[in-house]
């Protein structure tokens, strides 16, 4: 096999952080190659050099052997590296058709040869068995044809090289066979694939080959008969993997947070909810499963007041709740780590300080006379007192709070949503983008919390994280709950296909 | 890490206050002038007797009012470029609180008319923030648009229901704003606005509500997921602003103007938002940023009579000053820029890493 792409030495540095450093990557002609690595180990960084949309701090690019500079999107397209990100770039409005030709201009025509062209599109769309309907607008097809729409804007952009990341994220098991075969015909007319992914199972049954990244080096390049799972996991994350067994509890009696045939924009599947019951019991970790983007975010949202349901009974502590308003929940002792903590969670251009005192500014020992005095001292030795409790590493608390880490701003949200000794917890993707160290701290955090007697609600994407932690577990799929199983020795065949839609 | 910030954000108005006027310097000897006299004039035209200092702080009072109003809106995360309008509405329900309130007269007549310019603001900024919080208009036309109405609204009262004599201006009010200083112009306005200036920033700073309105100025979103009510302080904010330009324009007719004419508050609104800018948003580097405005338009006209110079010169040193402090602002918030400015400061550098390595 000839190399098609080799990266040496490439590092991307931001501000004093490398993102990637000094890695070196080689894709062979007609191979499909794994990048593994945790999240923030650096692949996007790298993919976005290899796209250019990033420009590398050092290192260099070599395409058939020859030294080319990546300086923009369009001169990867040109020199045939084609990336079907994970969020679909396409125009909803626009048809499948229109999205291809998006942005095209191979003749000079002014008119476009509409027939010529779809002729084109459906011919390469054939060869590679990518079924599409071509005239059908995007809003209209599947997530998984979509995808498939992605995929043929690229070979028709004269894609050489495919980077596809994280792309059964948001398939069915039958469409990732789908999509499988798919690659298998690109290998075998010897277009080369980067494939992105944190399954193990899919990796190993897809990839020819498999580069680790870790904290953005390269840590080892393997060839896939050469390995097994629990090597690719220890290598991802740099130690033996040391599984903290938490003790499973059983549901009291009691409720904490009950919802009753709770409907939110009910025809949406993927934004949102659809006659859901379900119960959180005092002491107890409800864990939500479900592939992203099934009505979780609106469940969430639901339950912590941002938006109200269009029909149903939420009742929180034996109260029906009949205002939907955060300010409320807070007031009742819910308290939320929401699933974008930069968006919703914490404000980036204040400082450490004002980020932890956020939710509690109106209590007596932060502000006096109704709010018209902050206890400036009050504030500063509790949020000194915070970092050391919750490990923030800052270099002080007046730092704004955006230089900080991933990891160490969700400490901060931590701090902020478990110090109130909530009633209620509502954790949405609680770990997603910390390192393995962060993500055990606020496991154990959460498992505290739980036998302190708070009621949490646990949704998240990482399935491991919901089998973890959960005292229960439920699943969703497109806006419904299609299951609730026990968190002791839980099913996991029947949960994953749950998970896919296909429960019994 | 806040010392470095804090010094950017202070050597930004003043670096480009320095280039504008070399810019300037330039730009008089190409006309033929001569620079450092030109400036000799103007600086005389501001500083150059007590009644001079007096009027220079006379014209920086209004601008002091829209700064604030502008700096204030701005930090709840919305534009108010209705100043003007506001500004106006002030002043013209004060002339007519004092044309048809009889039967009260000194210090009462003017705290009932100072009140009226303040709700009267407040109403005219509530009206782009209602519109935008029920509607989701943009606010920055609706408060654009209602300038427009304010204007012409004052016109029609100054030439015919307010009219007083043949010229097209309203009579003066009843009561004015005692001066305080010798030999000068200079009213109680200028301590009403300093007043405003410091409460402000005690506000914005020091209380709850304040960080709540910041709060929600720098991320909405996570000011509702962390229960603040984002409306009311998109209103709130729209109220004040409007309230602090109204009793803006309340103050410059007691203090300075006494009667509405033609082209009464033109311009101060615009004005207003610049120096907020300038002022890097701070009440306080408002003020500071609204007295420099008023020291080039009080030297203005000394410039050009004892050197020749047109007043436009000022106008274009003026307009330099903002382009340079906004490219400022933009150029300093570039990651290269800011790793060159952390190099520069390497002492401060070497001192956060230690604290670094310790935590």
């Amino acid at each position: 096999m000839k190399e098609f792409l080799r990266m040496e030495n490439m590092s991307k540095k931001f501000g004093e952080v490398y993102a990637n450093r000094e890695i070196n990557l080689s894709i062979m002609e007609g191979e499909v190659h794994t990048l593994l690595g945790e999240n923030g180990a650096g692949k996007s960084t790298l993919m976005n050099i290899l796209t250019g949309l990033y420009q590398p701090t050092g290192g260099s690019i070599y395409l058939h052997g020859k030294k080319v500079k990546i300086d923009s999107p369009s001169k990867a397209v040109k020199l045939g590296i084609g990336m079907v990100h994970q969020h679909f770039m396409l125009v909803e409005a626009l048809t499948v058709f229109e999205n291809i030709i998006l942005g095209i201009t191979k003749d000079k025509s002014i008119f476009i040869k509409k027939d010529a062209i779809k002729n084109e599109i459906l011919e390469l769309a054939d060869r590679y068995g990518l079924d599409i309907e071509i005239d059908k607008a995007i809003t209209e097809i599947s997530v998984g044809a979509q995808q498939r729409v992605e995929i043929l804007k690229a070979l028709y952009r004269g894609a050489e090289l495919l980077i596809l990341d994280e792309p059964t994220a948001a398939l069915t098991d039958i469409e990732v066979e789908g999509l499988f075969k798919i690659i298998r015909k690109l290998t075998a007319e010897n277009k080369s694939v980067i494939f992105i992914s944190h399954k193990m199972r899919e990796v190993l049954e897809i990839s020819d080959r498999i580069t680790i990244l870790r904290t953005g080096q390269t840590i080892k390049t393997l060839t896939k008969d050469k390995t097994e799972e629990a090597e690719l996991a220890n290598l991802m994350i740099g130690k033996e993997l040391v599984s903290s067994e938490y003790k499973k509890v059983m549901k009291t009696k009691e409720n904490i947070l009950s919802l009753e045939q709770v409907s939110f924009n009910k025809t949406s599947k993927h934004n949102g909810i659809s006659e859901i019951s379900l119960n959180v019991g005092k002491g107890e970790i409800l864990g939500i499963a479900g592939v992203d983007g099934n009505g979780q975010s609106q469940l969430a949202q639901i339950v912590t007041g941002v938006i109200a349901p269009d029909s149903g009974n939420v009742i929180l502590n034996t109260n029906k709740i009949a205002k939907f308003a955060p300010i409320d929940f807070i007031n009742s002792n819910v308290s939320h780590i929401p699933e974008d903590r930069n968006k919703m969670g914490l404000i980036g251009n204040m400082s450490v300080r004002e980020n932890l005192i956020l939710k509690s500014l109106n209590k007596k020992r932060i502000s006096a006379g109704k709010g018209l005095y902050l206890k400036r001292k009050a504030i500063a030795l509790y949020a000194k007192e915070m970092k050391e409790k919750y490990d923030i590493r800052c270099a002080s608390i007046d730092m704004e709070l955006r230089n900080l880490s991933g990891g160490n701003q969700q400490k901060i949200v931590l701090a902020r949503e478990l110090e109130e000794e909530p009633k209620l917890l509502v954790a949405v993707h609680p770990t997603r983008g910390l390192d393995i160290g962060a993500t055990k701290y606020v496991h154990d955090k959460m498992i505290d919390s739980r036998d302190k007697g708070c009621g949490i609600l646990l949704i998240s994407a990482d399935f491991d994280e919901v089998l973890k932690l959960s005292d229960r577990i439920a699943v969703m799929f497109e806006g419904q709950v299609v299951g609730v199983y026990s968190g002791e020795n839980p099913p996991i065949n029947e949960i994953s296909l749950a998970m896919s839609g296909k429960a019994k | 890490m806040k010392l470095k910030n804090t010094l950017i954000k202070i050597l930004v108005p003043i670096l480009s206050v320095i280039c504008s006027f070399l810019v300037g310097a330039i730009m008089i000897t190409f006309i033929g002038g001569n620079p450092a006299d030109a400036y000799k004039f103007l600086f005389r035209g501001a500083f150059g007797s007590t009644a001079n200092i007096g009027e220079t702080i006379v014209k920086s009072v209004p601008l002091i009012f829209t700064g604030l109003a502008a700096t204030f809106a701005y930090k709840c995360g919305v534009f108010n470029l209705g100043a003007e309008g506001q500004f106006t509405m002030g002043a013209v329900t004060s002339i007519w609180i004092s044309t048809v309130v009889t039967g009260i007269t000194g210090i009462p007549l003017l705290i009932l008319s100072l009140t009226g310019g303040i709700i009267a603001g407040g109403i005219w900024g509530a009206i782009p923030g209602i519109l935008k919080i029920t509607r989701g208009l943009n606010e920055i036309i609706v408060s654009i648009m209602l300038n427009y109405v304010a204007v012409l609204f004052m016109g029609y009262l100054y030439s015919s229901p307010l009219r007083e004599g043949s010229v097209p201006q309203t009579a003066a009010v009843a009561v004015k704003l005692g001066r305080i200083m010798n030999g000068t112009r200079v009213h109680a306005g200028i301590i009403i606005a300093l007043i405003i200036a410091v409460g402000i920033y005690y506000f914005l700073f020091f209380t709850a509500g304040g960080f709540k309105l910041r709060a929600v100025g720098l991320n909405q979103t996570a000011a509702r997921f962390n229960g603040y009510s984002v409306k009311k302080f998109i209103l709130l904010s729209f109220i004040i602003s409007g309230a602090i330009a109204g009793l803006g324009g309340s103050v410059e007719l007691h203090g300075t103007q006494f009667r509405l004419m033609s082209g009464f508050g033109a311009g101060y609104g615009f004005d207003g938002v610049a120096i907020a800018l300038i002022g890097q948003l701070n009440p306080i580097g408002t003020v500071l940023v609204a007295y420099l405005f008023a020291v080039l338009r009080a030297g203005a006209t000394t410039m050009q009579v004892g050197s020749g110079m047109p007043t436009s010169v000022v106008d274009i040193i003026q307009a330099l000053i903002i382009v340079f402090a906004v490219a400022g602002s933009a150029f300093t918030n570039l990651p290269k820029t800011r790793q060159f400015l952390s190099n520069m400061l390497s002492k401060q550098n070497r001192k956060e890493k230690e604290e670094w390595k310790q935590c």
